[in-house]
């Protein structure tokens, strides 16, 4: 049996929800790069502090990286704005033709790292948390729709499986892939499989009773005084941020029409430093939410 | 401990709220006003309008300046930058992007009379005290945006206050920037339309004897300094904890 969250080994996964929306709201109500990528590195620090033994996160890592690379290359490519003109496509080509100037990589950038802080600040809740412990921590209200969610989502990796595995059980009949035609047999299959799959747990869901009240849970979560703390620090932080744009403090970064350092001020990075209250609690071994 | 949850973010919220600046607006009247702050808008072509505007506020936004100087401007938010000028005293004419693809009106600012500089924030946001000075040059979209060639400084001495920078600023601000006081209504909302960049107004008249200010850019304020400190400070423990992290979850357990 899993430690219960809150009970001493982890953090509640209320606290999680909280704290990941705490971070995804300081990382998109500001386009500063400096604080995008200080809540970037924090959210790595808890991550990196909490992941359970057996999880990777290479393949997030990747699908971050890929994500800002784009988003950096986009921009470069459609915007031609900027003193600083280092290359020059032809202008004959539709879109990307044009001057490829310093501004526009750096404003891409700062659009990337925005998506890998955000991305980075809700990992927790699917690397960390179990599915049950994300539903949880929804309210009372929520709790319905974030089990469909979370089935459907779930069902999503079941999908790819089964893909895989029928996609195997045809190779060791003699099929290859040829044309779109020949894909028939492998597709029909898994589709079947997956509706089965989704009767099945329909059926499971109805046989423990699902929608005849709110769930229960063997331990319940409990929200302590490192839960109020941790949840104390997160908001800080985004009422911090929040706050300081609703003062008229640049919180902004515009790159345009020169590079120019972005404006920092001392409360923002005060803030993004409360969100890493989680990242400086290591818990005892073998004790980490799972 | 869940109240201190609670009461927490309000309390930084109350705290940030008395942050907030509070600029009454000036009168309508432009030559109202014991402070002064000037307006110098350089057109492609070359030529210069300038304009001496007076308020009592404290400080006044770069957007309630175009406000009272009179100058003819249209603009365009863009969400948390701001607004942005797409069209100033008749130029462009027409326009369907904003800012244009060929050409764009950059804002220039001038602290206590100092060098021009790039202003980081939208006319919105930007936050002009006495003595400073908005510059708006049309510039070429791609290519080196330079500063202005004109002098900042088109209001009179009078009401040119001493820079409130380092005392390193204050001595490299240009006399150009300290004209003849304008005290009359007529002359404080004086402005002087030429074909050439022009050099700082006296009592509401163009001189051509001071050069442009060729000033260095004032030392960063210690607020920019302290905020640069603390990222750096804290991006770099962040980033060692994670490497500590890591290395300590590649090392084989016991």
């Amino acid at each position: 049996m899993t430690a219960a969250p809150g009970s001493g080994a982890g953090l509640a996964p209320r606290a999680w929800l909280v704290w990941s929306i705490a971070a995804v709201t300081v990382a998109l109500v500001t386009d500063n790069p400096v604080y995008r990528g200080l809540v970037a590195l924090v959210a790595l620090d808890v991550l990196l502090t909490w992941l359970p033994p057996g999880r990777r996160l290479r393949s997030l890592a990747v699908a971050v990286a890929l994500a800002a690379a784009l988003a950096a290359l986009i921009n470069l490519l459609a915007s031609h704005t900027g003193a600083d003109v280092f290359a020059r496509l032809p202008d004959g080509l539709p879109l990307v033709g044009g001057p490829l100037t310093l501004e526009s990589l750096a404003f891409g950038g700062a659009l990337g790292l925005g998506l890998v802080a955000a991305l980075l600040s809700v990992a927790p809740l699917s690397l960390v948390l179990e599915p049950h412990d994300v539903v949880d921590a929804m309210p009372a209200a929520l709790e319905r729709t974030g089990i469909a969610v979370a089935t459907s989502l779930n069902l999503v990796s079941g999908f790819g499986r089964t893909f895989t595995e029928v996609r195997d059980a045809q190779r060791m009949r003699g099929w290859k892939p040829g044309g779109l035609r020949s894909w028939n047999e492998v597709l029909v299959p898994v589709v079947l499989t997956a509706i089965e799959d989704s009767v099945l747990l329909a059926e499971s869901m109805e046989a423990r009773a699902f929608g005849a009240g709110r769930r229960t849970s063997y331990a319940t979560a409990r929200v302590g005084a490192r839960e109020a703390v941790v949840v104390a620090a997160a908001l800080a932080a985004a009422t911090v941020f929040i706050g300081l744009r609703v003062a008229g403090v640049p919180m902004g970064w515009y790159p345009y029409p020169t590079l120019s350092l972005p404006p920092i001020h001392p409360l923002a990075v005060a803030g993004c430093l409360a969100l890493a209250l989680p990242a400086f609690r290591l818990p005892a071994r073998g004790s980490r939410p799972r | 401990m869940r109240r201190l949850a609670l009461l927490l973010p309000v309390a930084i919220l109350a705290a940030l709220a008395s942050l907030a600046p509070v600029v009454p607006l000036a009168p309508t009247c432009a030559a109202a006003g014991s402070h002064h702050a000037a307006l110098l808008v350089e057109h492609g072509a070359g030529s210069v309008v300038t304009r001496c505007v007076a308020f009592d506020a404290s400080s006044i936004s770069g957007e309630e300046l175009l406000n009272l100087s009179g100058v003819a401007w249209s603009s365009q938010t863009f969400g948390g930058f701001g607004d942005a000028v797409c069209a100033l005293d008749g130029e462009p004419a027409r326009y369907v992007d904003c800012p244009g693809k060929d050409s764009y009106w950059a804002v220039f600012v001038a602290r206590g009379g100092g060098s021009w500089q790039l202003a980081d924030v939208g006319i919105s946001t930007l936050a002009l005290h006495d003595g400073d000075a908005e510059g708006f040059q049309y510039v070429p979209a791609s290519g080196v945006a330079a500063a202005p060639v004109s002098a900042g400084g088109v209001c009179a001495a009078g009401a040119t206050p001493a820079p409130r920078r380092s005392a390193a600023a204050g001595a490299s601000a240009p006399p150009a920037a300290v004209a003849t006081p304008a005290t009359t209504p007529a002359e404080t909302a004086a402005a002087t339309d030429s074909p050439e960049p022009a050099a700082p107004l006296a009592s509401g008249t163009r001189s051509t004897a001071l050069p442009p200010p060729q000033a260095p850019p004032p030392a960063p304020s210690s607020g920019a300094d302290l905020g640069l400190f603390a990222a750096a400070v804290a991006g770099g423990g962040l980033a060692g904890l994670a490497i500590l992290r890591l290395v300590a979850s590649r090392r084989p357990g016991p």
